[in-house]
């Protein structure tokens, strides 16, 4: 059932920006509401996303300035912290606004920068991630990112026999899929020789295993289903899922089944009344290639245990049966954190449109975004779909 | 609360872990909570979980955060009977993979001096 469309969407391209916050999520911002043909006039709210530039660049209470600097001031503005899972937590809320008729007209969107831009170089901004680790039982062990979703990928090959060439496969195939992307953070192909001799981050997970810092933004309007066909392409919002997990990582009941994701998809498919198989394309949260594989199978796109040998076959690449991150993913497109999660709706709005060129999925009428936050404790899982 | 942070960063430094075991669904939490995280019970009961177990997964870190300036260092999530808790491995102890036997060796504190359980090879 349609609980709400997508009427327009925009982004920056991912990457190195030299820009103050405001700037670049004016460009996504405006992007989104030329493309819907709405002003902020006609905006009921803003539901906006950002998870760390108080720390990367001591900026805070951001909502009401990036609405000045659209010409929104003076309207309700909502931020969310949700680690990488912020903008699809500002998304699901937004949908439900509309929904709920509490709202008719949302822009919703996210803005990070993660580059040494912010001043921030690799070690301090490693740290400033790692604050989404628990503070009192996992900081302390000098837990990264990186090894968080090393621990949840080892423990995968370990029960499942995944290896480090299926780890690479993912890469390869997101970087191909990136290279169609004009706004993605990196435009170049890669190869599993390649992936497999680059230098150790937390093992398995070598550099190219691991997606970029970058800085960006993402926007999208959202709307009533009522107000939808008054707009020239809509697309609908059918189910969002959101749960969380037990933190910290030792204490959940299973580690690389990333529960929050099995949860989410569970509530998503419910609400839009599809299967896990009627689904065209999907795309997850890669942040590194370890998740993409966790997340192929939470969200039902391959079989238990076999997320890696999908990805090896090629299923999951741009002209396979099950295909994944089209858009490049995480990887290869980039992780603007707070960015992140609209701009995977920017992707599914803009494939089910039939829009985006050369990386277009045959037939995508059906989509699913994965956003998942810090150590898998939170997912949010939505559906959208073309409008009949 | 039957077990608090402080209490059991106090005994991290003795080289003692507590847990908290549920009665009514079985898990033993590894660290302090204020009720089990898996049912909500908050009738919890302190234990001193054993020193010796199994490494459930692990890596090694080659790009630590600020504050850790050695690389190169490896962290774990150790199975001490029915609980589950992250530890650093002893830099002084060989690699452990998953499956190997660990004992509780010491305790670190480089991260402004927050406590963590280190553990070596058994
Ligand atoms: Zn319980």
């Amino acid at each position: 059932m349609t609980r709400a469309a997508v009427v327009g969407a925009g982004m920056t391209k991912f990457g190195v920006h030299d820009t103050p916050l405001q700037e670049l999520f004016g460009e996504a911002a405006f992007g989104a509401l030329d493309d819907a043909g709405v002003t902020t006039d006609d905006l009921d709210a803003l539901y906006f996303g950002n998870a760390m530039s108080g720390q990367a660049e001591n900026e805070t209470h951001l909502g009401p300035r990036v609405a000045s600097h659209i010409g929104a001031a003076g309207l309700e503005v909502q931020r969310f912290e949700d680690a990488c899972a912020t903008s699809a937590n500002a998304f699901k809320n937004a949908v439900r606004a509309v929904d709920a008729g509490v709202h008719d007209v949302v822009l919703v969107g996210g803005v990070e920068r993660c580059t040494p831009e912010t001043g921030k170089d690799t070690p301090a901004m490693t740290r400033i991630f790692a604050s989404a680790s628990h503070r009192q039982y996992e900081q302390p062990t000098g837990l990264t990112f990186p090894s968080v979703f090393a621990l949840l990928t080892k423990r995968h090959m370990h029960e499942h026999g995944t290896t480090e060439e299926d780890l690479a496969a993912v890469a390869v195939k997101n970087h191909a899929n990136g290279r169609l992307n004009p706004r993605a953070h990196f435009g170049k192909e890669t190869s599993v020789e390649e992936v497999l001799d680059g230098p150790v981050v937390a093992d398995p997970f070598r550099l190219m295993d691991c997606c970029p810092f970058s800085d960006g933004a993402s926007a999208v309007v959202v709307v009533s289903d009522d107000l939808a066909d008054s707009f020239d392409a809509p697309v609908d919002v059918t189910g969002v899922g959101h749960a969380t997990d037990v933190v910290p990582i030792a204490d959940k009941a299973d580690l690389p089944a990333t529960q929050a994701a099995r949860d989410a998809a569970t509530e998503a498919y419910a609400q839009a009344g599809i299967e896990a198989d009627d689904a065209d394309f999907a795309e997850v949260h890669d942040c590194f290639t370890g998740a993409e594989i966790l997340a192929s199978e939470a969200i039902g796109f391959a079989p238990e245990g076999e997320g890696g040998t999908y990805a090896a076959e090629g299923r999951t690449a741009l002209d396979g049966d099950r295909p994944i991150n089209p858009s490049g993913g995480l990887k290869a497109k980039g992780h603007p954190i707070g960015a992140t999660g609209t701009a995977q709706i920017v992707e599914l709005t803009e494939q089910i449109r039939g829009t985006v060129g050369e990386r277009q999925v045959s037939d995508a009428n059906v989509g699913v975004a994965h956003n998942l936050g810090g150590d898998s404790a939170t997912t949010v899982v939505s559906v959208l779909e073309g409008r009949a | 609360m039957n077990l608090t942070y402080d209490e059991w960063a106090a005994a991290v430094r003795e080289g003692e872990l507590l847990g908290l075991s549920c009665d009514a669904c079985d898990h033993t939490n590894g660290v302090p909570t204020g009720a089990c995280p898996h049912c909500g019970n908050r009738d919890l009961t302190r234990v001193s979980l054993p020193t010796d177990g199994v490494v459930h997964s692990e890596t090694t870190i080659q790009v630590p955060p600020e504050g850790f300036e050695e690389r190169g260092y490896q962290v774990a999530v150790i199975e001490l009977g029915d609980a589950k808790v992250m530890g650093r491995i002893d830099g002084d102890s060989e690699r452990v993979a998953i499956g190997d036997e660990v004992v509780l060796s010491g305790v670190i504190t480089e991260d402004d001096d927050h406590p963590a359980p280190l553990f070596a090879s058994a």
